[in-house]
């Protein structure tokens, strides 16, 4: 689903990401590791074509997000509170989302209607705008747009960071449920390895900008990252 | 105190905008340095009697008396509603302090006693000043009399600059005292009732009567020791400190139904005008450049017709000019959202455009029964400004929207005039092509084939770009593709 060849991002001279050789299969859930700055955020924005890399390229579905924007139909990501419109309401915002991947407003809140827990009453129906939400409730909001119109490639930074211990747990089955689809792929990255290895099939650890292991989960992973994380 | 005022000076200088926006400092400074001047200038004019010459109204040549009868208008004018606009509460960066080991109370105090030294204030005891030394002379004044008054004006001047602390939170009071003022100065201007006399009256007091300033003093004391109470009582992170939130409603935009696929993104622009305060200043404030026209009106003696045409340009393009000269920076928050979702790009300019040319087209229809009261040559003029804006100049905007890269924080608590950054040169560069190149147009061929056909050329160029208008966007996106990712790593960038 994606190939990614020869990607570096340099900023003067620092190179943040090389990696020669990635392809994430159609339907595999992907967890990205690494400590701060192993450039898994920089790796997510050259996904989605938000910086220019140096040098490479990356294909979804065949499209190089560079030269075409047909890859925008069938991606959808949240990175951070720059994917969200801080004016609108909840609502509005699932709509306005909605309405660009041509899901009606009755579909939206049919396809809403499965989120009410993860949602705990303190999102929809609401009096406030997107900017006077918690943190942790922006996050919601964030991520569930991420999910609407069926989208086949997801691609989700630091999803767990700032939720609480009930929607961490939620948001994994979400998660969960959505690598179950057929021909549905997850990026998550994470700094926490218990989380990203409870819902990913395949873990990829960055450091400095390369890719130092790239392991099919088994029951041994989460050690075998603790052992790796413990040593520095 | 001495640890404050060291914070201070290192928020100042240690501040982003002192490493990046030098420019905007200086010219801050400068804009002081002029109002400076230009103060001790008006002073000095009022005092010598200037203004009486002016106005020329010979039963008023003492301009101590024009002052002190003017005096309730400026007051409230000038120190009330203007203080309002222009001054932001100090409290709202102390949030940090609360925790450290300094007493509430001292930095209640601090923040407080910090505004004595604000501009506003400095500036109007400037004028004062002048403006006395300028009057006195020992036949016609007694000194000690004169400082008295002197003195009971400054305690009223620091008395409004408390209680405009204490109203920053309360919109409606400013409203109100506007409200009255704009009848006080009507009734006053069409000659139905002045309250002159009155004010005349009680501010002449102060000079006769030397212990009168008690009155004052007794005033700021009670109103300095209620806005402690205010903040004593409300400083704490969860009430007085934190920001007004506002409370949200659905609203019907259904109409915009009619624009397809634009409706979109239309709908959430008309929600940002109607949400963020930033956003609703510069859409309002395009709506008073509407009446520019005016100034220029029956000025084309003086002028020429030119002048006239360059006021219609402005008045049916003041949307452009303003509001969307600042596109899509008004998208910046979450410009990376709008760059991955399944829309071309050319299509969310598009639909840029389009608010554009509904801010042209509403200006357009607000001022031809404006204009074109005056007759049928203000209404072609008028005609032909709007449709070069709609044709020409909004893909000017837009295209140099391309490179404007200015963040804007919609959340802030900054009125639109306080933050620098409304004013971006780049901006205000490029309407100079914009205006120049159909006045020249119009001034050339109205010369020759006079005004009607000047206005039409005028008018058919911006036909013509309203024609092509998708070859034209298609050239414009090449340029967004290109600015693209220095535009998201700019608008990534704190302040």
């Amino acid at each position: 689903m994606i190939k990614i060849r020869n990607i570096t991002k340099t900023y003067s001279k620092e190179t943040v990401l090389k990696i020669d050789y990635l392809d994430i299969n159609s339907g595999q859930t992907f967890g990205l590791v690494g400590n701060n700055g192993a450039g898994k955020t920089t790796l997510f924005s050259a996904l989605l074509d938000l910086i220019k890399p140096t040098t490479g390229e990356v294909l979804i579905n065949g499209i190089n997000v560079r030269t075409s924007e047909d890859w925008k139909s069938f991606t959808s990501a949240f990175l951070d509170e720059s994917f969200l419109i801080s004016y609108l309401m909840p609502e509005e915002y699932f709509y306005f989302v909605g309405e660009l991947r041509n899901f009606s407003k009755k579909q939206v809140d049919e396809f809403l209607k499965q989120f009410e827990d993860l949602f705990n009453g303190e999102i929809l129906g609401g009096k406030k705008f997107i900017r006077d939400l918690s943190k942790g409730n922006q996050k919601k909001v964030g991520i569930v747009a991420a999910l609407i119109g069926d989208p086949e490639v997801i691609i989700l930074d630091e999803p767990f960071a700032n939720l609480d211990p009930t929607t961490q747990i939620r948001l994994k089955k979400i998660i969960k449920t959505l690598s179950q689809k057929v021909g549905v792929t997850v990026l998550v990255s994470s700094h926490d390895l218990q989380d990203v290895t409870e819902v990913s099939d395949r873990i990829v650890l960055l450091e400095k900008g390369l890719v130092i292991k790239d392991i099919k989960k088994t029951k041994k992973t989460l050690q075998d990252l603790e052992t790796y994380f413990n040593k520095e | 105190m001495i640890q404050l005022i060291k914070l201070e000076y290192k928020s100042f200088f240690r501040s982003a905008t002192l490493g990046g926006k030098i420019a905007a400092k200086i010219f801050m400074w400068l804009s002081y340095i002029y109002i400076f001047f230009m103060t001790i200038g008006l002073a000095f004019v009022h005092g010598s009697g200037g203004a009486a010459f002016i106005k020329q109204e010979a039963d008023v040549e003492n301009p101590f008396l024009l002052l002190n009868s003017n005096m309730l208008f400026y007051i409230f004018a000038f120190w009330v509603v203007g203080r309002y606009f222009g001054q932001a509460t100090p409290i709202i960066n102390m949030k940090p302090l609360l925790l450290l080991r300094i007493k509430r109370d001292k930095i209640i105090r601090f923040s407080l006693n910090k505004t004595i030294f604000s501009f506003f204030n400095l500036i109007s005891i400037l004028y004062l000043l002048v403006f006395s030394l300028t009057i006195y002379s020992p036949e016609k004044f007694d000194l000690t009399q004169l400082i008295f008054w002197n003195l009971s004006m400054y305690l009223i001047l620091y008395i409004t600059n408390f209680l405009n602390i204490y109203l920053n939170k309360k919109d409606r009071v400013v409203i109100v005292l506007g409200v009255i003022l704009a009848i006080v100065y009507a009734l006053d201007f069409f000659q139905i009732f002045s309250f002159n006399p009155i004010s005349e009256w009680i501010f002449y007091m102060f000079y006769e009567d030397k212990i009168l300033v008690i009155i004052p003093l007794i005033i700021l004391a009670f109103t300095y020791y209620r806005v402690i109470q205010f903040f004593k009582n409300n400083f704490f992170i969860d009430t007085g400190l934190r920001k007004k939130v506002m409370e949200a409603k659905q609203d019907n935009l259904d109409f915009l139904n009619r624009f397809g696929d634009m409706s979109t993104f239309l709908r959430n622009d008309f929600r940002l005008i109607k949400r963020s305060k930033r956003a609703r200043t510069t859409a309002l404030m395009s709506l008073l450049f509407i009446l520019y026209g005016l100034i220029f009106l029956g000025t084309q003696d003086l002028l020429g017709d030119t002048m006239l045409f360059f006021g219609y340009l402005f008045s049916t393009g003041g949307f452009i000019f303003t509001f969307c000269a600042l596109v899509p920076s008004w998208d910046s928050q979450h410009y990376p959202f709008m760059m991955c979702q399944n829309i071309k790009y050319v299509d969310y300019i598009k639909s840029k455009w389009y608010l554009g040319s509904f801010g042209v087209i509403i200006a357009t229809i607000i001022a031809l029964p404006i204009y074109g009261f005056f007759g049928s040559y203000h209404l072609i003029a008028v005609l032909s400004c709007g449709l070069f804006n709609l044709g020409v100049n909004s893909y000017l905007t837009l295209w140099a929207g391309a490179f404007t890269k200015v963040k804007i924080d919609l959340n802030s608590f900054k009125n639109a005039m306080g933050n620098s950054k409304a004013f971006n040169s780049k901006t205000l560069l490029l309407t100079l092509p914009q205006m120049v190149l159909p006045l020249v147009l119009y001034w050339a061929v109205s010369t020759f084939f006079g005004h009607t056909i000047g206005c039409v050329s005028v008018g058919s160029i911006g036909i013509l770009g309203i024609l092509f208008k998708d070859l034209v966007l298609n050239i414009i996106i090449k340029t967004y593709k290109i600015e693209k990712y220095s535009t998201i790593s700019a608008y990534k960038e704190t302040n």
